[in-house]
């Protein structure tokens, strides 16, 4: 008994005499305005930016304090700073089509129409136009786009060889085709995967609902998710991924569990953002990196229209008091030579002249690149609902899509979801 | 404890000095100085949130809690409580997550405490393995089980092959997730329930039993009949002290199926839906709703179990 | 003794059973840390492979665990400690002048669902400009240890004699002075059962500090989190985050196991 109270009054003590030192390093109340918080998401991009930071920390006397988090973590310390006011974000990374409106509309932006203006060398006109309409709410813009996506076709080549397929799948129809082919051929490599979850596979559907012809609202502001071209999308999403998808799959999957199954060589097509190609042709995280191919988008009814969208952007805290140095840190982040080096390292950015430069594309893999070219003319700007509560909208047209998957009535199921998308639109007008 | 009450009871005790008037003040009213600062903390923190929910939920506030919102007075309640799509349903999941886990727990438990209950070799390795799954840290415990119950890659399924049963979707299930979550939860907190039971256990007396065994009554009905009724009261708070976490379970569901609880909702209790309601579509008037039902919920079901207590006492 | 052998067979069985199923999932969580993550996908490798200490490297070198895990003991300790300072008089008195509503007020801290408290909580500690210390961790905490701590002492001085205090009195001490030099004394296996479960507690505890906490301030359960980024699903790297985070917290309960069983079951013999 004295023995085990000697024990832990000693592990308290050592605990209080760690806990005092941290203490003296964290609590430093009044951080000065040569400091500068910034919070990022967890992503490739913010990883090299990591390791350029003290250039910029050298050139400007600035102190950056960076906090990194994974997506939903991120948006949910969002929710409850911006929410309360609270000024210890400066700089923030955050999804235009995702929480951009919402966040706009709130008045947790920052306006920097003036600052883009202002330097012409940094040039805001290089930076693409879909991404700037983006991040542009009411004619003001509030956000600096640093990640553009579009979905394109990754493939298995030596797969598609095996089973004597010479050319990926230039149509939907095809890839059906070619996905049932292979994997009669390899028992145990499923023909397609792609993301399941209700909220994580809108995005990448949209570039099927699209090339059917469909969209999720019309011209008008009426929903259309139970348009003949969305019933068909829908059904065919599915029906691919029920019939020629990995067994037993799950209704939860977003991109890092459909990627693993795809590097693990369980699958031989697979539709996703080519931002995360990385993932699939590095030797250390995929077992098929040296055999993965691309190809554009495949043709539907209305041709190959993949999305293209600004998936993460820079902005700025209106509460913080810090909002100049809050904005040098973003000049620097996306000037031309920090998109190059980003871009290099296999992060697609929003400069028009960084694509226009062959150093630009120069790592990325041919078919690749070649696919990103094929597809930027007939991209369609959006790959979500463009609504204020995009999250509840995804979980509505979210719905046909694994309600598909699980073998339910897709048509009624996304006759249900127009109905429910209605009026989910008329709410908020 | 004997040993510590002998050492300072021998200490030689101060002798009495003369009282100040703060002194004497203090130690009239020891009773609310004692209890003050410990209570004040509690109110400090709990009554503006709390104010603050109620008000929000008579709002229509949505988007940002500093956006205008205006007085509907109990509108969301209505739209509440006629929400059949996610409120009742997720009410239902919360009583059957919450239902579910007490009862297996409580049958087991009290059938390990059993096992556990006359002294055998080894019993301090057991007790260390009880007491494992109980201090680990919920979120890795959801990180854990996640990898676990991967259909294609984990442990849960490599097992049931050994036993020729085909793979299981377990989490990824529409119908499965919701039990498999309640499997962690059992593997977690039924050691909980086994230690309370055991200190109940313990504490009996020997002679209704001795009594019992004389007159030649077999071991089931030595149970039903003399160690049930005399532990119904540790029953109880076990389920007390259970069930409260039991409804606010989140942090196994969140790491297990992220928000909104799954495609189809399949894991989504009441505690997970607020969350979602706040955190995701930023519905701050119907979510205050749910917290402050949910909240009488769960002191509406503690109420009842006191007063279970009260009688089996 | 004598029924010795089917029911001892059945007992050895059975414990054994239960000890597994608790068991391996823990072991299997280690095990997959020292796994790279190609033989995590392997299932032909479930039990032999070669292990790496790769997973611990990349988690201890990239995600300033150590940091982690200061800031978790720091916030743990002093959520404890002072929890400890002003929740034990209180159960004292809630036990010696069975002020049963009173305590209510304290556990209603254990009742309320989080969810509600955070963003207002949020807004108070942003404007007091007190968001992003340890202090408002501190401070959530100490709110889920102090009813812990009330509920397991009120157990604890109801159990206690009230003649050693009287007979302290009648020796001349005031009843602040009997119960500094007589009932405190007596109780330090209690306050030591009250203080390494709140320690656990505030050690697990997420979804304050989920939100609460700042760059500076993060604790272990939130930063094993950060693995599920937007770059990779990394079991390997998980593993070892959870292992990180699981490991110094059972360290801790494994010594002072006895304390902990008994604060666990606080109340519980009591009708």
């Amino acid at each position: 008994m004295l023995r085990r109270q000697f024990v832990i009054g000693t592990s308290l003590a050592v605990a209080a005499a760690l806990g005092l030192s941290a203490c003296g390093g964290g609590e430093d109340q009044e951080a000065g305005s040569k400091t500068l918080r910034v919070t990022l998401a967890n992503h490739v991009w913010t990883d090299n930016i990591k390791k350029a930071l003290p250039e910029f920390e050298n050139q400007t006397g600035l102190k950056v304090e960076l906090t990194q988090l994974g997506e939903d973590q991120l948006s949910d310390q969002y929710n409850v700073k911006l929410n309360a006011g609270s000024g210890d974000i400066d700089v923030m990374m955050y999804r235009p089509l995702q929480e951009g409106k919402l966040f706009a509309k709130n008045g947790y932006l920052a306006d920097l129409t003036a600052k883009t203006k202002s330097n012409a060398d940094w040039a805001w006109s290089d930076f693409q136009a879909g991404p700037v309409a983006a991040t542009t709410y009411k004619d003001k813009v509030v956000g600096v786009p640093i990640i553009t996506e579009q979905e394109v076709l990754y493939y298995r080549k030596d797969l598609l060889q095996k089973a004597g397929i010479t050319a990926p799948p230039k149509t939907l129809d095809e890839l059906k085709a070619a996905a049932a082919k292979v994997s009669a051929a390899n028992p145990g490599v499923a023909g397609f995967v792609a993301r399941t979850g209700k909220t994580a596979a809108v995005t990448q559907f949209s570039s099927f609902l699209y090339s059917f012809g469909g969209d999720f609202v019309d011209a008008n502001g009426k929903a259309t998710v139970n348009s003949p071209a969305a019933k068909q999308a829908y059904a065919f999403y599915g029906g691919l991924i029920k019939d020629l998808g990995p067994k037993n799959v799950s209704t939860d999957m977003g991109w890092p569990e459909a990627m693993a199954i795809f590097t693990q060589g369980k699958a031989a097509f697979y539709t996703e953002a080519d931002s995360l190609y990385k993932n699939a042709t590095d030797p250390a995280k995929s077992k098929v990196a040296d055999s993965v191919g691309f190809a554009p988008f495949p043709a539907g009814p209305a041709g190959s229209k993949a999305y293209n969208v600004p998936s993460w952007a820079l902005g700025v805290n209106a509460a913080s008091e810090n909002q100049d140095n809050a904005w040098k840190f973003i000049e620097w982040a996306t000037s031309k030579t920090q998109t190059l080096a980003n871009q290099k390292a296999g992060v697609p950015g929003a400069r028009t002249s960084v694509w226009a430069d062959p150093a630009g594309t120069s790592t990325y893999p041919k078919d690749l690149a070649d696919a990103i070219a094929a597809s930027t003319p007939t991209g369609v700007g959006h790959d979500r609902p463009l609504v204020v509560k995009v999250a509840a909208a995804r979980e509505i047209v979210g719905q046909p899509i694994v309600d598909a998957i699980t073998g339910k009535d897709a048509a009624a199921s996304a006759d249900a979801a127009n109905t429910a998308f209605q009026t989910f639109l008329d709410s908020e007008k | 404890m004997s040993a510590s009450t002998i050492e300072s009871s021998a200490r030689p005790l101060a002798p009495a000095r003369a009282t100040p008037t703060w002194s004497r003040w203090a130690n009239d009213h020891r009773k609310w100085l004692f209890a003050a600062p410990a209570m004040a903390f509690v109110a400090v923190l709990i009554v503006f949130p709390v104010a603050w929910t109620v008000w929000l939920s008579l709002t229509d506030a949505e988007g940002s809690v500093r956006a205008e919102h205006s007085f509907i007075g109990l509108g969301n309640y209505l739209t509440v409580l006629t929400d059949t799509t996610r409120f009742w349903p997720a009410v239902l999941r919360t009583l059957e997550f919450t239902g579910g886990v007490l009862v297996v727990e409580v049958v087991l438990g009290m059938a390990i405490a059993l096992l556990l209950w006359r002294p055998f070799r080894c019993e301090k390795w057991v007790r260390v393995a009880i007491l494992l799954p109980l201090v680990a840290t919920p979120v890795a415990v959801g990180m854990m089980w996640r990898l676990i119950f991967d259909p294609n890659i984990g442990l849960a399924n490599t097992v049931l092959g050994w036993f020729g049963i085909g793979p299981q979707p377990w989490l990824a299930g529409e119908q499965s997730a919701l039990p498999t979550t309640m499997l962690i939860d059992i593997w977690q907190w039924t050691p909980m329930v086994v230690l309370i039971l055991l200190a109940g256990l313990t504490s009996l007396s020997d002679e209704p039993l001795e009594a019992a065994l004389i007159d030649g009554a077999g071991a089931w009905q030595r149970f039903r009949h003399i160690i049930l009724p005399l532990m119904m009261p540790t029953v109880i708070v076990a389920i007390l002290l259970r069930g409260i976490d039991a409804l606010k379970t989140f942090d196994i569901l969140y790491a297990t199926k992220g928000k909104g609880g799954g495609s189809f909702h399949e894991v989504e209790t009441l505690n997970v839906y607020a969350y979602g309601l706040s955190f995701d579509y930023n519905e701050y008037g119907i979510s205050s709703t749910v917290l402050i039902i949910f909240f009488l919920i769960i002191v509406g079901s503690m109420w009842v179990l006191t007063s279970r207590k009260k009688e089996a006492a | 003794m004598r029924a010795r052998t089917p029911f001892t067979v059945f007992r050895v069985v059975a414990l054994t059973v239960v000890v597994l199923t608790l068991i391996a999932p823990l072991v299997w969580m280690v095990a997959a840390s020292l796994k790279t993550n190609v033989d995590i996908y392997d299932p032909g490798k479930a039990l032999a492979f070669t292990p790496t200490l790769e997973n611990y490297t990349k988690v201890l070198q990239q995600a300033n665990y150590v940091d982690f895990i200061v800031n978790s003991l720091w916030i743990a300790f002093a959520s404890t400690v002072l929890s400890l300072l002003i929740g034990v008089p209180a159960a004292y008195s809630m036990s010696r002048f069975a002020m049963r509503r009173s305590a209510l007020v304290v556990l209603m801290a254990r009742v309320i669902p989080a969810v509600s408290l955070l963003v207002p909580w949020y807004y108070v500690f942003s404007n007091l400009k007190m968001v992003g210390g340890f202090s408002v961790l501190i401070l959530s905490h100490m709110f889920v240890a102090l009813p812990l701590i009330v509920y397991i002492m009120m157990g604890y001085f109801d159990g206690l004699p009230l003649e050693l205090e009287e007979s302290a009195l009648v020796d001349g001490l005031t009843p602040i002075g009997a119960f500094r030099r007589i009932t405190l004394p007596l109780s330090t296996p209690g306050i030591a059962t009250a203080g390494i479960l709140s320690f656990i507690f505030s050690w697990n505890n997420f979804m304050f500090a989920l939100v609460l906490s700042g760059a500076d301030t993060k604790t272990l359960p939130v930063a094993i989190f950060d693995f599920v980024g937007y770059a990779s699903i990394d079991w390997g790297g998980l593993m070892a985050a959870s292992t990180v985070v699981t490991v110094p917290i059972m360290v801790i309960a494994l010594f002072a196991q006895k304390y902990v069983v008994s604060g666990l079951t606080a109340g519980a013999t009591k009708g």
